[in-house]
């Protein structure tokens, strides 16, 4: 089986280098945007399986981020993966497939990820 | 009381009103002399105690923006009243909006700002008088999480409607979306139930709704065709029948997306008892008022059997000057100049238009500041008409903007 590609989107570095690393042995194929602009440019160049993204990010935040990813029609499954909850009652943080709490076991998150992946694939 | 926020719909392009939205957005077409079409929407609006209320806009909104501007700013922001006018942002997607579903989804960042209960979502192009508190109080009463306003028409005339199933509760069963053979009504095969484009949402459910659409790439993310029939489906969808309250009959409502619509609707309003009637203290229908002296009429001449100088059944707005003219069945706008001896029948003449003398206008629409030279006929040989206007299929011609003879 081909190896499901993932996209991260985190503005800290340490962030991305856990999850990369985690992910990775998990048998993901990892890629890594600083920023919501550098992820957009990637999703729009790729195709990904999915995206995990941060929401406070500065110059443009992840919600504002989702939308334009819905934008380009491109039908990849977002989790927003965020230390803050309160943006669960964001109209925009409804168009996400999964809204997962940042904490520092990560079995949460990547529960969710197989999940919405899963539920990809038998919907498609 | 629940938070209510209105958001108008005026963005389509409004083609088969052309040329009269050739340098404006359908609802900035003017209507019935003073108005412009969106001012029936936005006086129900206020008639009916809304006072959250976003128009959005795309294509040629400069004329309604100003309209809006100008005719419409006297809601106090202070006690959090307003009348905002939103051009599409390209939040989301950079292209403009691609259905009426996308214009409210493109805006899903005003809904959250506003948080309302319930979002009452309009056309600006229907001319009608109807009070939304009626559809509101009923939305909440039957618990709905859509309430779509229908009224009964005869089905010949719905192939450009969305025909609407109901069950004995008034619960939205079935839906087609301008049908070929429309399903008619329970007790009358030859009505049928049509959607008015008059819609009460549950925000959070319309949002949810809008996201799903969003992500489908089988749409055209438009409400008629996508967002109802899915809401059919899933949630709670009711029908609330447009009644006139004093005749108990259907209402008055006109759809005016054609020449022919927007000429007949028109029309109906120089009837002696006209279906909307605007002279209701209950229910003022408002718009920009320009400044203008009051309507004259001079002089008395009687020629070729014509009494000149005179105007039967017809709207004379402030600032006419008819002089020794003879008008019938005619709609005219502020500012209207009519030189001696020119007849105009069954024709709509907007703003600062001009008649030159010995003129003889008929079923005709003459746009605003267009000037007819002395000895035209317009109306008399379409064949001729055809070469220099827009003329319709029922013969009814169009003298767009900035027309020079």
């Amino acid at each position: 089986m081909a190896q499901e590609k993932i996209l991260l989107i985190d503005d800290e570095e340490n962030i991305l280098m856990l999850y990369q690393q985690e992910l990775l042995e998990d048998g993901y194929q990892v890629h890594i945007a600083q920023s919501a602009r550098e992820g957009i440019d990637k999703i729009k160049a790729e195709l990904f399986d999915l995206v995990v993204m941060d929401i406070r990010m500065p110059a443009m935040d992840g919600l504002e981020a989702l939308g334009r990813i819905l934008g380009l029609k491109k039908n990849i499954p977002v989790v927003l993966n965020t230390a803050y909850s309160n943006y669960k009652d964001d109209f925009m943080s409804w168009a996400a497939d999964a809204y997962v709490v940042k904490s520092s076991d990560l079995t949460q998150l990547k529960t969710t990820i197989r999940a919405v992946l899963d539920k990809k694939k038998s919907s498609s | 009381m629940k938070k209510v926020l209105a958001m108008i719909l005026a963005g389509g392009k409004g083609e088969r009103l052309y040329p009269l939205t050739r340098d404006r957005a359908k609802p900035a077409v003017p209507f019935g002399a003073a108005y412009r079409i969106i001012d029936f929407s936005l006086s129900n609006c206020i008639n009916s105690g809304i006072r959250w209320i976003y128009i959005l806009t795309q294509y040629k909104s400069l004329s309604l923006d100003r309209h809006i501007q100008t005719g419409w700013n006297f809601l106090s922001m202070r006690m959090g009243e307003f009348i905002n006018v939103i051009p599409a942002q390209q939040r989301i997607h950079e292209s403009w909006y691609q259905g009426t579903a996308d214009a409210i989804f493109q805006n899903i960042y005003t809904l959250q700002m506003e948080r309302p209960d319930l979002v009452l979502v309009l056309s600006g192009d229907h001319v009608y008088k109807m009070d939304y508190g009626d559809l509101i109080n009923y939305h909440l009463k039957v618990k709905a999480e859509l309430t779509i306003a229908t009224i009964e028409i005869d089905k010949k005339n719905c192939r450009e409607f969305g025909v609407i199933q109901v069950n004995r509760q008034g619960k939205i069963v079935g839906f087609q979306e301008k049908p070929t053979v429309p399903k008619t009504v329970l007790n009358n095969p030859d009505a049928v139930l049509i959607n008015m484009g008059v819609y009460v949402f549950n925000t959070e459910t319309l949002v949810k709704r809008l996201i799903e659409d969003a992500k489908n790439k089988d749409t055209e993310h438009d409400f008629g065709k996508n967002i109802i029939p899915l809401m059919i489906k899933k949630d709670r969808v009711f029908s609330f029948p447009f009644i006139d309250k004093n005749t108990k009959k259907p209402g008055y409502w006109r759809d005016v997306g054609t020449l022919e619509a927007y000429w007949e609707t028109s029309m109906d309003m120089l009837a002696e008892q006209p279906n909307v009637d605007m002279y209701d203290p209950e229910w003022p229908i408002l718009t920009y008022e320009e400044g203008a002296m009051p309507a004259k009429i001079e002089g008395r001449c009687e020629k070729d059997g014509i009494v000149f100088g005179s105007v039967y059944n017809s709207i004379i707005s402030r600032g006419c000057l008819i002089r020794t003219g003879y008008i019938e069945r005619s709609i005219l706008s502020p500012n209207v100049m009519v030189e001696p001896f020119s007849t105009i029948t069954d024709s709509i003449l907007m703003n600062n238009v001009e008649i030159g003398k010995n003129c003889r206008i008929q079923r005709a629409i003459i746009d605003k500041g267009v000037r007819i030279p002395d000895g035209t006929d317009i109306g008399y040989n379409l064949k001729n008409d055809r070469k220099r206007f827009t003329v319709t299929d029922s013969g009814i011609v169009v003298i767009q903007k900035g027309t020079a003879f």
